[in-house]
């Protein structure tokens, strides 16, 4: 008994910074979102009722992007897991240099979004990028790829997957190394191959990283901003924007705080929903493990 | 040991190297089928290495490994049928008992209905029916041992090799499961390879015992051999305990006496006198000043000591070692 | 494994949590120390005031040697210029943040036109009519004295009268285009003789660029953007669908690359100083940028006011930036004081010679001297006698926002013209009314 007050006493200043940082704005966005609060009010909150969430229910561009930021989250990080397991399995195999290819792999994840992004941006510049570059170089022409929104939505996922995709990877390599060897070996043993030491021993054992990488980076994925922001802005003609981005022009484009607040809340029910979700598909397919009790 | 060429496991001038050092430095060794043998020496003398280059886990660097006259140098561990118990049991934490015991036959393709009923049967052997569904966590250690032992069973391997199956164990435990692990090990067809560092546990699981130290192998044989005719000063030290009695008697020669060899009287060859008692009930471990150094004594525990106490023993336990090599001198030999 | 590492792991998640707990409380005690005081010297009353001044950097660096200048004349005032981002949108931002913050974090801000009334309706500027009265203004080119004012108040005092210009190739044509019909067809001939790859270069991506082409181009066919009588968009227009349908005209027909839907500012300014195209669309910087450098078309490049469809009078986009006071600055007379100065001549005349930056003043633009060393101030003060303004309305960023959307659609391909510019005006209409719904006639203002 005692010994849960001193925890308590020892958690309560982070729990109250975590309720200032989390909490608190969240319940300022509720309480927001029922409010007019725009230029139109001197920026001065005037209840409004349910106004901005009626708005919300008929306003056709969020529904547009949340259906874009949907399919972008679900994108990029289905390819980041498939690939971040593939780099960590190749790092996790004892290379030559392999602390030196491991640290470097990690730059992108290192780069600033902004300057990953504004990167990005010159590489698919058209006529001047490095990419139409080679493309003319082997006898094509050049081509406008942030023009069309097939070819920019392509390039957005790969830039967001080129950035994280080492930090999932990473955290897929330390799940990797949880795994005591031995396992592995047991199996070879038995006469197992490679895809079914993968498929039967160390995926098994994985689940709980991927889990944790599925959670973390479909959580970033579905507040994408600053990638978009910069590398497309949103177009060609919304194609890419990001309920992130519609909210951030909402507030600081349109100053607009109580629909920004609504765009803001719903996003992140949005998101709420998608975890508790996914977590229960996970939990219904036994994957989910509590750790045994000790002998 | 009658053995012809071909049956059993053969070790031929087995190397292994890793970077510039040598790990294991042509290793000679036979197992005759049903022959269980004991791998001894301290950390890092190559024993695990010599498992390991058995059951194709790492490559040897030269040499051959030979079973029944086959060759099976360049095949992969799932291509030898070899079984291994693991010193941390290598036991599958996200399987129940069942599954870790179905794994390796669904990987091999065994059917369902014969894997079932093999499960069953090995269950029953070592009396898993009640831990089937428990996950490895939920396990005692000798439960889980058990468990890595029937899963070892269940291969139908022509080598059965062991790892230190019982430094996770308790003192108590392992001499309970000795015999068990003899009575399902040792004798059927297979050549068993049994790897520790203790001695005792070495002469209670083995028929013979092979000691390495430095990647080389020192002797082979009966542990009564290695006990009464150690090849060369290591041997001797390392088995038997409490250790062997190193005395500096002559300049160019060692000489070793076991302290159960010596005996303390009214006359004898060298004086000495009481240092030191330890009390083992069973017996006394004494502690004597000498002129060449403290030797040890092991006596009946109550034996009364002589005002004046002199040394004594047979000349059969003499054992002669060259000071600088350690080899073992024929002077003295029986 | 999960077994082993059991034990000590209680142990350590009790260390780690008092650590963290302890680094907590003092992160949070040091964030609170500067505001209690504890920390922190107040300036001296022997010191200057300080008036801290926030501009985009190239404009903050141009102004950086008069300042200098005029902080060294010991006037009891400090002025402290800070350098914001470079781009627009994102120095609005930046701006918008600091202000919503409460207390003013600067006490001059350098105003964009596009701004102007979204800042007055959030109630951050302080009107300047006490200190510049209507006079003032009247010794400035026409499109100078435009965008300033609303309702009944000045808000802001203008620093440059930049509007968008037409720049051209002098190497490859006599003399500059009359008409957008002459612009097409120049351009055709000189692509077709192999001489550019392009011939029209201009700012397409979805953003506040791609309005102000809009702005111009609307102007060149005879329609406008705002109605400012009514206060409504015309975007469905006729003549607006004409004016889209030439731009979309110009990528279809390849006088304009593709890449036009995402180029931005620099993206057309860089691939027009690589010597790709025949004209270029961009604001009096972009003059300067290619005379610094060495790139092939330096030296070759003239400027003209934007054109207009054949028989229609053409307009660049009011591009204007302006000194405003925010409210709540503890020093507002000593504000004004830099204001006067900053926008005065000297600093105007220094902008114009170092950045290309077009000055208010018309005895500016009288000024031989000038003449010689400004040599685009002709053109600048043709283009300032029938400029463009965007609507001056609180909701001008979501008109802008829709407007570029459904344009940059367009412009990719995924709709003809017509249906973009009714759903701009659809759209509009929709965002006025809910504008009109919540605040009645106060949101709207008249140009001033």
């Amino acid at each position: 008994m005692k010994q849960r007050a001193t925890t308590l006493l020892l958690m309560l200043p982070a729990l109250l910074l975590l309720a200032a940082v989390f909490l608190y704005p969240l319940l300022r966005y509720g309480w927001l979102s029922f409010h007019a609060s725009s230029v139109l009010t001197g920026l001065v909150p005037v209840p409004n009722g349910g106004a901005n969430w009626l708005r919300l229910l008929s306003d056709a561009r969020f529904w547009t992007d949340a259906g874009q930021t949907l399919r972008f989250a679900v994108c990029s990080v289905a390819l980041e897991l498939a690939g971040g397991l593939a780099l960590a399995l190749l790092l996790h195999q004892p290379l030559q240099g392999r602390g030196a290819l491991r640290a470097l792999t990690l730059l992108p994840w290192a780069l600033p979004t902004t300057v990953m992004a504004l990167g990005w941006r010159w590489i698919l510049n058209d006529p001047h990028g490095p990419l139409n570059a080679a493309i003319r170089s082997l006898g094509g022409s050049s081509y406008a790829f942030l023009s069309t929104p097939a070819t920019t939505w392509f390039f957005v996922v790969l830039a967001d997957v080129w950035k994280t995709l080492p930090f999932v990877a990473l955290l897929l390599l330390a799940g990797l190394q949880t795994i005591p060897v031995d396992l592995e070996e047991a199996l070879r043993l038995e006469g197992a191959s490679r895809v079914q030491i993968l498929r039967r021993l160390t995926l098994p054992l994985l689940v709980p990283y991927i889990a944790l990488a599925l959670l973390f980076r479909l959580a970033q994925a579905l507040g994408v901003f600053d990638l978009i922001l910069v590398l497309s802005g949103g177009g060609p003609a919304g194609s890419t924007e990001s309920l992130a981005l519609y909210a951030y022009l909402n507030a600081m484009r349109f100053l607009d705080f109580g629909y920004a607040a609504t765009v803001m809340l719903a996003t992140f029910l949005l998101l709420l929903a998608l975890l508790g979700g996914g977590w229960l598909l996970l939990r219904r397919g036994g994957i989910e493990r509590t750790p045994d009790r000790a002998t | 040991m009658n053995l012809t060429p071909a049956a059993g496991l053969e070790l031929r001038q087995l190397c292994r190297d890793l970077g510039e050092r040598r790990l294991l430095d042509r290793l000679d060794l036979k197992v005759a089928p049903g022959e269980c043998l004991a791998l001894l020496g301290p950390s890092g003398c190559g024993k695990s290495t010599t498992l390991r280059l058995v059951a194709g886990l790492d490559p040897a660097s030269a040499g051959k490994v030979l079973l029944d006259g086959e060759d099976l140098t360049d095949r992969g561990p799932g291509e030898r049928q070899v079984a291994m118990v693991f010193q941390s049991y290598a036991l599958y934490p996200h399987l129940s008992v069942e599954g870790n015991l179905a794994l390796g036959l669904k990987v091999r393709g065994v059917p369902v209905r014969e894997r079932q009923r093999r499960i069953e049967a090995i269950l029953d052997l070592l009396q898993l029916q009640e831990l089937r569904l428990r996950r490895p966590a939920q396990l005692s250690g000798g439960q889980r041992q058990r468990v890595a032992l029937a899963r070892a069973l269940l291969r139908q391997p022509r080598i059965v090799l062991l790892d230190e199956p019982m430094s996770n164990l308790d003192a108590q435990l392992r001499e309970e499961l000795r015999p068990e692990l003899r009575r399902l090990l040792c004798g059927r067809e297979q050549p068993v390879i049994y790897v520790t560092h203790d001695q005792q546990e070495a002469v209670g699981m083995a028929d013979r015992i092979a000691l390495l130290e430095g990647g080389r192998l020192q002797q082979v044989g009966s542990p009564r051999e290695l006990y009464a005719d150690p090849a060369n000063r290591f041997v001797a030290s390392f088995l038997g305990r409490p250790a062997i009695n190193l005395l500096a008697m002559e300049p160019h020669r060692q000489l070793g006496l076991r302290p159960e060899h010596l005996r303390l009287g009214d006359d004898g060859a060298v004086a000495a006198r009481l240092q030191r008692r330890e009390w083992w009930g069973h017996q006394q471990l004494l502690w004597l000043d000498t002129p060449w150094g403290t030797v040890r004594v092991l006596t009946a525990p109550e034996t009364p000591l002589p005002t004046e106490p002199r040394l004594s023993w047979q000349r059969q336990h003499e054992l002669w070692f060259d000071p600088r090599s350690g080899e073992r001198l024929a002077h003295g030999r029986i | 494994m999960a077994v082993r590492s059991r034990l000590p792991s209680l142990r350590w998640r009790r260390c780690a949590l008092m650590l963290l707990s302890a680094v907590l409380l003092s992160a949070v005690l040091l964030a609170l120390l500067p505001s209690t005081g504890l920390v922190g010297a107040q300036p001296s009353a022997a010191q200057p005031i300080p008036i801290r001044v926030l501009m985009p950097a190239p404009l903050a660096d141009a102004v950086a040697g008069p300042v200098a200048r005029f902080n060294a004349r010991g006037s009891g005032v400090a002025v402290e210029v800070v350098r914001g981002p470079l781009d627009t949108e994102t120095i609005s931002d930046l701006a918008i943040s600091s202000l919503l913050l409460g207390e003013a974090p600067f006490d001059l801000l350098l105003v964009d036109v596009s701004w102007l009334a979204k800042y007055v309706a959030a109630g951050w500027l302080v009107p300047l009519e006490r200190w510049f009265g209507p006079e003032v203004l009247a010794g400035m080119e026409p499109g100078a004295r435009l965008g300033n004012g609303l309702g009944d108040h000045l808000w802001r005092m203008p620093l440059t009268g930049d509007t968008g210009l037409l720049y051209w190739r002098t190497d490859l044509m006599e003399r500059p285009p009359r008409d957008t019909e002459e612009l097409v067809a120049l351009s055709r001939d000189l692509q077709r003789r192999g001489k550019v790859r392009w011939g029209y270069l201009w700012q397409g991506r979805q953003y506040e660029g791609l309005s102000c082409v809009m702005v111009e181009v609307l102007q060149a066919f005879g329609a406008r953007w705002w109605n400012g009588a009514t206060a409504r968009t015309e975007l469905d227009s006729p003549e607006a669908v004409a004016a889209a349908g030439w731009l979309a005209g110009l990528l279809r027909d390849g006088v304009s690359p593709k890449a036009v839907a995402n180029y931005a500012e620099n993206d057309a300014l860089q691939s027009f100083a690589a010597g790709e195209a025949a004209f270029l669309r961009n604001w009096p910087y972009a003059w300067r940028e290619i005379e610094k450098s060495d790139g092939p078309v330096k030296g070759k490049v003239g400027v003209t006011p934007m054109v207009g469809a054949p028989g229609e009078q053409g307009g660049g986009t009011l591009g204007t930036w302006g000194l405003s006071l925010i409210e709540g600055s503890p020093h507002p007379e000593e504000a004004v004081e830099v204001i006067r100065w900053l926008t005065g001549p000297v600093v105007q005349r220094q902008l114009a010679i170092e950045q290309g930056y077009a000055p208010t003043w018309s005895r500016l633009y009288d000024d031989a001297d000038l003449q010689r060393r400004a040599p685009l101030l002709a053109v600048q003060r043709q283009a300032l006698q029938h400029p463009q303004l965007r609507p001056l309305t609180p909701a001008y960023a979501q008109l802008s926002d829709l407007l570029a959307r459904q344009v940059n659609g367009m412009l990719t391909a995924q709709e003809g013209p017509d249906q973009a510019m009714a759903a701009a005006q659809g759209q509009s209409l929709q965002v006025l009314r809910s504008v009109a719904g919540t605040t009645g006639p106060k949101g709207t203002a008249s140009e001033g």
